[in-house]
């Protein structure tokens, strides 16, 4: 598809003008943090950033989202209307490792089956952009050991790789290049392609961190009962900070709320750190430890995820690693299982 | 598409109390809109979400069969928050139910073999579904020898009382009703599964034996049925698993890479084995 050159400094105008027609999620400061929020007037979107606090899964995937509204009649609570409203949105600047979580969840929200109408109209009303990694990234970043990329297209319908002066654009999908116009009308040359290409092996370099993600799968497959797992999850505080953090988890919780004679039902991001999470009604908990919620989440990211849909569910953003207040290394979790 | 989030809305026509400590009822629901019936054609062995708006949702196994038309039916425990709001309910309420979600008994396996039903307690219900499937009209050819063995641990608590005097007249189907301990009307059997098992010692030859009960039960039945020779291919059970979403979604019924949900709750010793043990 078609590639153009865009000057550094248009980069905040465009995505201005877009949020004109359309919402636009992009990078903005919030305190001390760079965070995706929708674009308002005024509001000056950060393209310098290395990577967001949260992951944005949030745009297709709400912390709290309402699925449907019911009311109070004389036969009881009657189902009123479905909610799923979505207009045509772009989410501009977006780490890859993040545009290829979008690629993990879409195995799970849009399997053939049970489609989940709410995430999936989401996703298919937005446009990716991502905004390669060309700088060094954090010390916590992994995502060559996790089929990752700093520049990497995976997951994005626009990708803009900073060339010095210029942006790259390149329109990786239909759906990017319906939004050509607002990219000016420099063509990119054969140049342009090269740098593109020498910047990449530049930045792939920068990764320093590797985890052994691949081969721990086979091992995972036959060490469910190993002692190992009675050492991570020790001084685990059930915080649940890094399934929040997350970009590729998605357990979540349904419950009903009602005002007077209205309710909604909604879904909440839930976490497998949490006790409550699968705890039955007749007191029974199949994973009635920290111990058998940190075997779920590793196991879930890096074996049943794999045995599902043929996918590691971890993108080496590193936030967990980041944002643990007691310092539990996801990467040392995973060296560690591969010298089992 | 449908958006498998939304329940369909049903009345409630008719709760039966089941035992005599009122908290199991079996509630039949019909659909509110006729054409939703068509769209909730069910197997036996799956289950739906009871949902009651304002107080959540509650996975329940489905006991009425198929072949009942007009109505679906859930025998339901009174324990939490949406079972005890659904035991307040009158006649003529509406809810909601989704589903059919999950597997079933895997009915084409069946076919042609004898089947032994092993039952304990309230665990019974989606093997009443099963039985009454088995049992209907011409189905009834497609399946060799039945044998049921349906134990509760009093006459009191014993589910479908009515259905089990019907069963016990056929001559086509072999029922052995056990309660733990009988009371002074009770002029039935006495004794624990596992050892009413051992004494009608169904042949394994050709045979499938399908189990669901309390864990206990389970657990000294088994080796009852592996000592007469039954393969864990030919031993069928289900799972039960805290749920939400029910689509294998939400992320915490899962057993290893199997989602009790979406993959299950039916499933064989021999599939069990390879599961990890987390349930």
């Amino acid at each position: 598809m078609e590639k153009r050159l865009i000057k550094k400094d248009a980069l905040a105008g465009i995505a201005r003008k877009m949020a004109g027609d359309a919402m636009v999620w992009a990078p903005v400061k919030k305190e001390d943090n760079v965070l995706f929020a929708p674009l308002g007037t005024g509001d000056e979107p950060v393209f310098t950033y290395l990577n967001s606090k949260n992951a944005p899964k949030n745009v297709f995937f709400p912390h709290t989202e309402t699925l449907m509204k019911f009311t109070r009649t004389p036969k009881g609570m009657e189902f009123s209307s479905e909610v799923n409203q979505s207009g045509q949105s772009v989410l501009f600047g977006v780490r890859p490792c993040d545009a290829h979580s979008f690629v993990l969840l879409d195995k799970l929200f849009d399997q053939e089956k049970y489609k989940d109408a709410y995430y999936i109209e989401k996703r298919k009303n937005t446009t990716v952009i991502s905004l390669a990694c060309v700088k060094p990234p954090y010390a916590t970043c992994f995502c060559t050991s996790v089929d990752g990329e700093p520049v990497s297209a995976d997951g994005a319908d626009i990708l803009l790789t900073d060339l010095g002066g210029d942006y790259l654009v390149e329109f990786i999908t239909d759906k990017g290049e319906k939004l050509a116009s607002y990219f000016g009308d420099a063509k990119a040359d054969a140049a342009a392609d090269a740098k593109k290409a020498e910047i990449a092996a530049k930045a792939r370099d920068a990764i320093q961190s590797k985890i052994p993600a691949h081969e721990i799968k086979p091992i995972l497959d036959v060490n469910f009962d190993n002692p190992f797992w009675d050492t991570i999850h020790r001084k685990c505080l059930a915080c649940g900070t890094c399934t929040f953090m997350c970009p590729t988890c998605h357990c979540f919780d349904i419950s009903d709320e009602v005002k007077g004679s209205d309710g909604v039902r909604i879904r909440s991001w839930d976490s497998c750190m949490f006790p409550l999470f699968t705890k039955e009604t007749s007191g029974h908990n199949p994973r009635s430890s920290q111990k058998e919620r940190w075997r779920q989440r590793t196991m879930h990211k890096f074996k049943y995820y794999i045995d599902m849909f043929n996918a590691i569910s971890c993108v080496g953003c590193g936030r967990c690693v980041m944002a643990c207040p007691v310092n539990i290394d996801i990467r040392k979790v995973v060296a560690d299982i591969s010298k089992l | 598409m449908q958006n498998p989030y939304i329940p369909y809305p049903v009345v409630v026509d008719k709760i039966i109390t089941e035992v005599d400590t009122k908290d199991i009822k079996t509630f039949r629901f019909k659909f509110v809109n006729p054409e939703d019936e068509q769209k909730y054609a069910y197997i036996p062995g799956q289950f739906g979400e009871l949902s009651i708006f304002g107080k959540g949702e509650s996975p329940i196994g489905i006991a009425s069969s198929p072949t009942q038309k007009g109505y679906v039916e859930f025998t339901v425990q009174k324990a939490g928050v949406v079972t005890s709001a659904l035991h307040e309910m009158e006649e003529g309420t509406i809810m909601g139910i989704r589903g059919p979600l999950g597997n079933s008994w895997p009915l084409d396996f069946l076919e042609g073999k004898n089947i032994v039903i092993v039952g304990g307690g309230f665990a019974f219900t989606t093997l009443r579904s099963l039985i009454n499937y088995m049992i209907y009209g011409d189905n009834r050819k497609r399946f060799g020898n039945i044998t049921v063995i349906y134990g509760a641990r009093n006459p009191g608590l014993l589910l479908y009382k009515d259905e089990l005097t019907e069963w016990g007249k056929r001559t086509d189907l072999n029922l052995n009703v056990t309660v733990d301990k009988g009371d002074a009307t009770w002029k039935g059997r006495e004794g624990f599964v596992p050892a009413v098992c051992k004494e009608v010692a169904p042949s394994k030859e050709n045979a499938v034996a399908v189990i669901c009960g309390p864990p206990v039960m389970i657990r000294f039945t088994l080796p009852v049925f592996f000592e007469l020779g039954f393969s864990k291919e030919n031993i069928i059970t289900s799972l039960e698993m805290r749920m939400k979403c029910g689509i294998g979604k939400c992320g915490r019924c899962n057993v290893g890479s199997k989602y009790v949900c979406k993959d299950g709750p039916v499933f064989s010793l021999a599939e069990l084995d390879k599961l990890t043990p987390e349930y």
